[in-house]
């Protein structure tokens, strides 16, 4: 029997997994023939685990208990902007971890968000096992383009603590090229637009025959779906508030029921123009009376409310081929991947940015499953038919002196690549060298996303100056940062202790292991 | 139009290992193997060409651990080659590095950052005000042919600065010059 390894799409909002059959990428649904899963995890009160579309459902019903958006949070540091915002409107309570690092408090247990993801890997796992009768181990996971090396690290434990053999963590927008131009045998330079429930990719790529040489990309972690959601929830909200003097936002409960509406209103309001809105007994008022909402939302007031966010895509767009040094008429094709493109103003704007309709006839909830299952059996089979030529999405710098860094390797530079930097000792007798990594595209250390602080010692310890460092940076095929260092006249690789990062220990994560495979996920069908 | 790459046999893993052994002795072009005054579009087909024959992926599911680090090294100096030889201005400055007498020291190709940049100004003139004020009158000094004037200057810089290479230079070549 060959060995299978599976493509999983891990999104903000959905997944999707996909295997190789016969040559061609196909979906696995569920029992139930879904073809994407809610990425929602809920606790149940008798220690039951859903995942996907059925733990959807209990957002209002079990609130607390069920988490959902986690990928918003994955491999981001506690003190940052986005988890004081989703402290703000997310139900499930966010709490203060070691190190700086993110837990969810669960009833009486703390999960990691590595931990939360890894359940959906899970599901995702047990999905192709149930289609296919037997386990899988290996898999390719992919990640947006523009993810930073702590939320790749994290999305690469994930896999682990699922049981998971995570043979490549994949930029999605590359996934998606190599769905679109895979045994196609095209020459063509494209364009892939990638608007996810959380996040914003778009990816300049030269497809040859068996060459995907990703040219540049961009992107913005915090701009996706949920945004336009949000937008729907503060325009019923003040409509309530303006007809019952009643803040819906001031309760997480009714928060819910609003955002839940909101999406239902996006999808309508895209397909059918107009969306008609009723929330049945979303609260009461003073007196006890339980008050509906009801309003009807049409695609010109849409359009208006979210104009400035399709706005922002394309000056991430301009930045994109800037880099690859294009203008949008140097392009033959644009594909559009995630679910919010099938909105109708992101089509037009699209079309109307690019010059050009966007490519008919790819699923813009699947197309990044399936690439990411081609480079899985491409991994397994290392025939070297077809090959990616990826990139860093992020300048990677080094701390300086007075809060500032210095550039080490720049973004859109193909990987894998490395770059050594000699460092001196300034003390005498000094036994640890400090250095902080970071990625982003300022000079100011403060407004990049910090990767960790290395220390490295057990080099000589000599007279200031005497003692030459070689700090080595490399990041690898999977977008991954490594930091090594040596001593330049012995050649000893000398130790390094890495302080301040948000990421997981070999132990926790091997602890996180045991309790994933304790975990029995429930497999009720969604109503 | 694209040649099948080279089989992985044998004879391509001493090749490999032979090649990953010389790579810091080899410039940007000898990596891609293309000629210095190769056009762009040759440079992308050389690093295409390369890329099948050495792209970690082929390699995937190799078991042994030495050909693959083989591998890592030569790919991971072909994309520093690429990234180089792609920017016509990186390229020009690069060809211009290796055609001079530091050639060996110049073989990667590192931007000078703005930091590296003030660094070197500061070497040249100083990074203490003391030193810069010695170090600007021995110029004047020297300039006037007051040889012995400019060594006490230059020998006060360095009571400031007493790494500043580019002080001990002109000291010295003062101190010959009154003898």
């Amino acid at each position: 029997m060959d060995e299978i390894a599976i493509g999983i799409d891990l999104g903000t909002s959905y997944s999707c997994v996909s295997i190789l059959e016969n040559g061609k990428p196909i979906v696995i649904p569920n029992e139930w023939g879904e073809r994407t899963h809610a990425s929602v995890v809920s606790f149940l009160e008798d220690g039951t685990v859903l995942v996907g579309n059925s733990a959807k459902r209990n957002i209002i019903t079990n609130a607390d208990n069920t988490v959902y958006s986690a990928k918003r949070l994955i491999g981001r540091f506690f003190f940052s902007d986005e988890v004081k915002k989703a402290q703000a409107v997310m139900p499930y309570k966010i709490i203060e971890g070691e190190n700086n690092s993110v837990r969810l408090q669960i009833r009486d247990a703390l999960f990691s968000l590595p931990e939360i993801s890894a359940l959906v890997l899970k599901e995702m796992k047990a999905i192709v096992e149930n289609y296919l009768g037997h386990e899988v181990t290996k898999a390719v996971v992919t990640v947006p383009a523009y993810f930073n090396d702590n939320q790749r690290q994290a999305t690469k434990d994930a896999g682990r603590i699922a049981g998971l053999e995570v043979l490549r963590i994949l930029n999605e927008p590359t996934a998606a090229a190599l769905s679109y131009g895979f045994g196609r045998d095209i020459t063509q330079r494209i364009a892939v637009y990638d608007l996810g429930g959380g996040t914003f990719d778009i990816s300049i790529l030269e497809i040859g025959k068996d060459v995907f040489e990703v040219l540049s990309t961009a992107g913005d972690t915090y701009l996706g779906g949920d945004d336009f959601d949000d937008r729907i929830m503060t325009w019923l909200a003040n409509l309530f508030m303006k007809q019952t003097g009643i803040d819906l936002r001031l309760n997480k409960y009714c928060l819910q029921m609003l955002k839940e509406a909101s999406e239902r209103a996006k999808i309508d309001v895209g397909r059918d123009g107009v969306a008609k809105v009723h929330i049945e007994g979303i609260c009461q008022d003073p007196s006890g009376k339980v008050m509906d909402l009801d309003a009807t939302l049409h695609e010109a007031e849409f359009n208006r409310m979210t104009m400035d966010l399709v706005q922002r895509t394309f000056k991430v767009c301009d930045e994109a081929l800037q880099s690859a040094r294009m203008t949008a008429s140097d392009l033959d094709a644009v594909i559009l991947v995630g679910g919010p493109t099938r909105l109708p103003i992101i089509r037009t704007s699209v079309k109307h940015y690019f010059q050009k309709a966007p490519m008919a006839g790819i699923d813009p909830d699947e197309v990044v499953a399936m690439g990411a299952s081609i480079q899985a059996r491409s991994l397994l089979d290392s025939k070297g038919e077809h090959f990616l030529l990826d990139v860093t999405p992020l300048t990677l710098r080094v701390g300086t002196v007075g809060g500032y860094t210095d550039k080490i390797i720049d973004k859109n530079t193909p990987i894998p690549i490395e770059r050594s930097k000699s460092y001196t000792t300034n003390r005498d007798g000094q036994e640890k060298v400090k250095i902080r990594v970071y990625q982003g595209e300022s000079n100011k250390a403060a407004e990049c996303e910090l990767l960790g602080e290395f220390e490295f010692s057990g080099f000589r310890i000599a007279y200031r100056g005497e003692v030459r460092i070689e700090v080595t940076f490399e990041i690898d095929t999977n977008g991954i940062v490594n930091v090594t260092a040596a001593d330049v006249e012995t050649g000893q690789k000398t130790s390094c202790t890495i302080h301040l990062s948000s990421g997981l220990t070999e132990q926790m994560i091997r602890s996180a292991q045991t309790k994933n495979a304790a975990t029995v996920l429930s497999r009720e069908a969604a109503a | 139009m694209s040649e099948p790459a080279q089989p992985i046999d044998d004879a391509f893993e001493i090749e490999a290992q032979a090649l990953a052994q010389i790579m810091d002795e080899l410039d940007y072009f000898q990596i891609l193997k293309v000629a210095p005054a190769a056009p762009p579009s040759e440079i992308k087909l050389a690093y295409y060409r390369e890329s099948r024959t050495y792209h970690p992926d082929r390699f995937y599911r190799l078991d042994t651990g030495d050909l693959k680090d083989a591998i890592g090294r030569i790919y991971k100096r072909i994309n520093e080659a690429y990234v180089c030889l792609r920017d016509d201005a990186r390229r020009t400055k690069y060809l211009a590095d290796i055609s001079g007498p530091d050639r060996q020291k110049k073989l990667r190709f590192v931007e000078a950052s703005e930091q590296e940049l003030k660094k070197d100004k500061e070497q040249e003139i100083g990074a203490t005000p003391q030193g810069r004020k010695f170090f600007m009158a021995g110029l004047q000094d020297f300039a006037a042919q007051r040889f012995a004037s400019a060594e006490r200057n230059f020998k006060m810089a360095l009571t400031y600065e007493p790494g500043n290479p580019n002080y001990k230079i002109k000291r010295d070549e003062a101190a010959r010059l009154v003898r």
